[in-house]
């Protein structure tokens, strides 16, 4: 297969003078697992409306397995499977019944739907809870149903809007494993999450979007490289004479992002170990009295604030 | 050492394995044709017999019949065993199983919509493998689930007043016809209406508006009934009258065609080609009018200029109102509807004007309100020359009036072709600033009529010399005023030679400044599937085999 399985070219989106989506444009190949991160408001949602044929682009286009959201919604539609930021769910209908009738309206037929209903109630665990109203079911419960109901006609491609929002720890640990096993079982996924811990556990690319412009796309190492040398995170805690090493520690080369917090400061250190070892050395040849030293790479929250500047519209 | 028989499972008799082998049988046709049901109608009837609101209603359409029945037979006493008061009984239960099929199903239509828009279910179900036209068709076909419901509730209160006399079986089953029939409908309008807004404010605003047309019509069809019951009997032993019935039914379902297939439109993805199916129905819905003004005029020989004329006003009428709506259609031709544009020469001049858009839209209305008044023209000249008129109306058409009925007819085309063309002008311009959608559209085609109508006359009585006067040209846009005097006075009235100059010369140039775009909307060309597609399609479907090439020996 030569193409992405999702592809976003030159996509805006208007709202009058808001610009929601501005000129995005990324891939994700088979199997991919993509973290689309961004604050409130930053355009995730409506750009994975769109892809879910549920809203048009202003301009520019998106593609599901090679068609186009715009032009083949119903191709796309057959490919896609979309958990939205709400749940979606019907008075008096139960989770068997609910999933049932989303297998009919995917056009699963006989055996093929039933087989369809129980493997994802029982992917969910949800099948202890086949004849319970679904009014009745905890928010976590309504999660796994509506992952069900975006699996039940398996679709290669998966577009999760924010599926952790709100969930306790335990039902949002579940929830990432069977994320986890979706992308075991080759689904491509499109996954927005505000939890980024998660989000880089389990994403092969992450992109990041703010104001509608997508300022970084990469795995977490490209987005923190962007063409220099890796920074590492580093930690130093000393007795006294805080604002003089910020002050040391700003002349250096090599040092950005210094931020000073009680008595410890932290910093972006551009090199590797070898680097660490020469600024701790100097450190305390300059008379510094450093009680801990500790640097570790850069997470997804660091590259995020790093990159993002918390700017809303 | 005798071998002792092993015990054996008690088989039961066969009449009993024959009814379990059938009873078999019936489950897995019933399981067959349960997977062919519409997945909507399964997933509503489900939630229907779970909802404490269908069984409240049930039962109290079940109490409102028990109570008529028992208040109905106190009033009428002992005379109900030798008397005629099946009318009587008729109309209460009438009454109770029209706002069942007349209110509440209407409106449970358009809610279920509404609703599943305002819970954002719709958008759940529309990304799934269901089409539009299933959308709608489910939600109509539970509205039909439940007018049968109420039906079959009230069937032996129906069958009572059968027994009762004086009311015969014809009648019943026509009026209950009629009733179901416009039940259907105003689900079908129901479910338009709940596809027109996502706004909560502007679903309050249409739920109410629904609500009050309800009430309207469910008044109407109570008055209707109670004349057919106790006024004028319906005629049944005239061949006319079934005529006029299924000239009746076949327009009115041809309408309900018309408004389901919109209701699909609107929700169906913007790039389809949403225009064309529902242009196909019009020219129907045309040849059926046409048709049945030319099966009245033959077989009940009606040779009145007025039928003639009012057969024409009523075609111009449909068009005008067709128009007017597909003048809100994007201007924009999708590349998906682009894929099947026709490519020959005569596919292109033909049925160009079937593509969407609203230069199309336009003359599209105005050819069809053409062909309306050629074709009721004709028909009137035909009537006049061979003397068609001797069984009812006065007598055979002069020829005078038959070019009176013309001349109103191509007035009458000039005022929706200068009316609709303003409005495209008008559309045109607006669509730099706002969104305009078909809604917008006859909005501002009312906009227009009542400006056109309603402005000259009021000009004319605040202007001291034209106080007094009569039709002057000022009210030449008013076309109320101006044609009305050719219906009233039949023939030609004195300004006909000046409005023939007039108003042709008003819907020409403005059919000359929306030549631009009808220009641009008849330049679209086929364009090619994408390859993904293409590759998709001939997957799922592979070409046939050519055929194998005949043996020269052969």
């Amino acid at each position: 297969m030569s193409h992405p399985m999702i592809e976003l070219c030159g996509l805006h989106r208007f709202f009058g003078s808001t610009r929601a989506v501005d000129d995005v444009s990324f891939q994700v190949h088979a199997g991919q697992v993509f973290g689309y991160i961004g604050p409130n408001g930053a355009g995730k949602t409506t750009s994975m409306r769109i892809l879910a044929t549920l809203d048009q682009p202003t301009a520019g286009d998106a593609f599901v397995d090679g068609f186009s959201v715009v032009e083949d919604p119903d191709r796309v539609r057959r490919r896609l499977g979309f958990m939205p930021d709400y749940f979606g769910t019907y008075a008096n209908v139960d989770v068997a019944e609910y999933l049932d009738f989303y297998a009919r309206a995917y056009r699963l037929r006989g055996p093929a739907r039933r087989q369809a209903v129980e493997r994802v109630m029982g992917f969910t665990g949800l099948d202890v809870l086949a004849d319970k109203p679904i009014n009745g079911l905890s928010k976590g419960m309504k999660q796994r149903l509506c992952l069900g109901r975006a699996l039940v006609h398996d679709p290669p491609v998966m577009v999760l809007d924010e599926p952790a929002a709100g969930l306790d720890p335990r039902a949002r640990i579940e929830l990432r494993e069977m994320i986890r096993d979706l992308a075991k079982q080759g689904k491509t996924i499109l996954i927005s999450s505000h939890i980024l811990t998660e989000l880089a556990e389990m994403c092969d690319v992450v992109g990041i979007i703010e104001r509608g412009k997508l300022i970084a796309v990469g795995t977490v190492d490209e987005i923190q490289g962007r063409g220099r040398r890796p920074h590492n995170v580093v930690e130093v805690a000393v007795l006294d004479g805080l604002d003089a090493v910020g002050n040391w520690l700003g002349r250096r080369a090599g040092v950005s992002a210094i931020r000073l917090d009680g008595q410890t400061v932290r910093f972006l250190l551009e090199g590797n170990a070898e680097a660490e070892a020469d600024l701790l050395r100097a450190m305390i040849e300059s008379g510094f009295r450093v009680s801990a030293f500790g640097a570790r790479r850069q997470t997804l929250e660091d590259v995020f604030m790093q990159v993002t500047q918390g700017l809303v519209q | 050492m005798s071998k002792v028989a092993e015990p054996t499972a008690a088989q039961p008799p066969p009449a009993r394995r024959r009814v379990a082998h059938w009873w078999a049988t019936a489950e897995s046709l019933l399981e067959q044709a349960g997977e062919r049901l519409n997945p909507i109608l399964v997933k509503e009837a489900r939630q229907a017999l779970k909802s404490r609101l269908f069984v409240m209603t049930f039962g109290l359409l079940l109490i409102c019949a028990w109570g008529g029945t028992i208040v109905g037979l106190a009033i009428i006493g002992p005379e109900a065993a030798f008397g005629f008061h099946g009318s009587t009984m008729f109309a209460v239960y009438f009454v109770i199983l029209a706002f069942a099929l007349l209110v509440i199903v209407p409106f449970g239509a358009f809610r279920s919509l509404a609703v599943e828009q305002e819970d954002r279910t719709y958008e759940l179900l529309s990304i799934t493998a269901l089409g539009p036209a299933q959308i709608v068709r489910g939600k109509l076909t539970i509205a039909l689930l439940q007018m049968l419901i109420y039906l079959s509730a009230i069937s032996p209160c129906l069958g009572f007043t059968y027994l009762l006399r004086g009311i015969d079986f014809l009648t019943i089953l026509y009026v209950l016809g009629w009733l179901v029939l416009a039940s259907l409908g105003l689900s079908a309008i129901g479910l338009l209406l709940g596809t027109l807004t996502e706004q909560r404010q502007l679903q309050v605003i249409l739920s109410v508006l629904t609500i009050v047309g309800l009430l309207f019509a469910f008044g109407f069809a109570i008055g209707l009934a109670m004349v057919v019951l106790f006024e004028l009997p319906l005629p049944f032993s005239e061949p006319y009258f079934w005529t006029s019935s299924g000239a009746l039914v076949s327009v009115y379902l041809s309408y309900m065609v018309l408004v389901y297939l919109a209701a699909v439109s609107r929700i169906t993805f913007a790039s389809q080609n949403r225009s064309t199916p529902l242009r196909v129905v019009m020219v129907v819905q045309h040849m059926l009018l046409t048709g049945w003004l030319a099966v009245l005029a033959i077989v009940e020989q009606i040779g009145a200029p007025r039928f003639y004329a009012t057969c024409m006003i009523l075609l111009v009428l449909h068009w005008y109102a067709m128009g007017s709506v597909m003048l809100g259609e994007s201007p924009e031709l999708s590349l998906r509807a682009r894929r099947r544009l026709p490519q020959s020469f005569l596919g292109r001049v033909f049925l160009t004007w079937f593509n969407p858009g609203p230069a199309t839209g336009y003359v599209f209305a105005l050819c069809g309100a053409l062909g309306g008044v050629a074709m009721t023209g004709i028909a009137a000249a035909a009537a006049s020359s061979l003397g068609i008129g001797a069984r009812r109306g006065p007598g055979p058409m002069p020829a005078d009036r038959a070019l009176g009925v013309l001349v109103l007819g191509v007035l009458f085309l000039c005022y929706a072709a200068f009316y609709l063309g303003v409005g495209l002008l008008l559309i045109r311009l607006l669509r730099r600033w706002a969104r305009i959608d078909v809604l917008g559209a006859a909005l501002i085609q009312v906009v227009l009529v009542l400006l056109g109508c309603g402005l000259p006359p009021v000009i004319q009585a605040m202007s001291l010399p034209w106080r007094s006067q009569g039709w002057t040209v000022l009210q030449v846009t008013n076309f109320f005023w101006t044609l009305s005097d050719f219906l009233d006075v039949g023939g030609f009235p004195p300004r006909t030679g000046e409005l023939l100059v007039l108003l042709p010369s008003m819907a020409l140039v403005v059919f000359a400044l929306n030549l631009r775009a009808i220009r641009r909307e008849i330049e679209y060309v086929r364009v090619a599937k994408p390859a993904r597609v293409a590759d998709e399609d001939a997957a799922l479907a592979p070409p046939p085999p050519p055929p194998p090439r005949p043996s020269p020996w052969d």
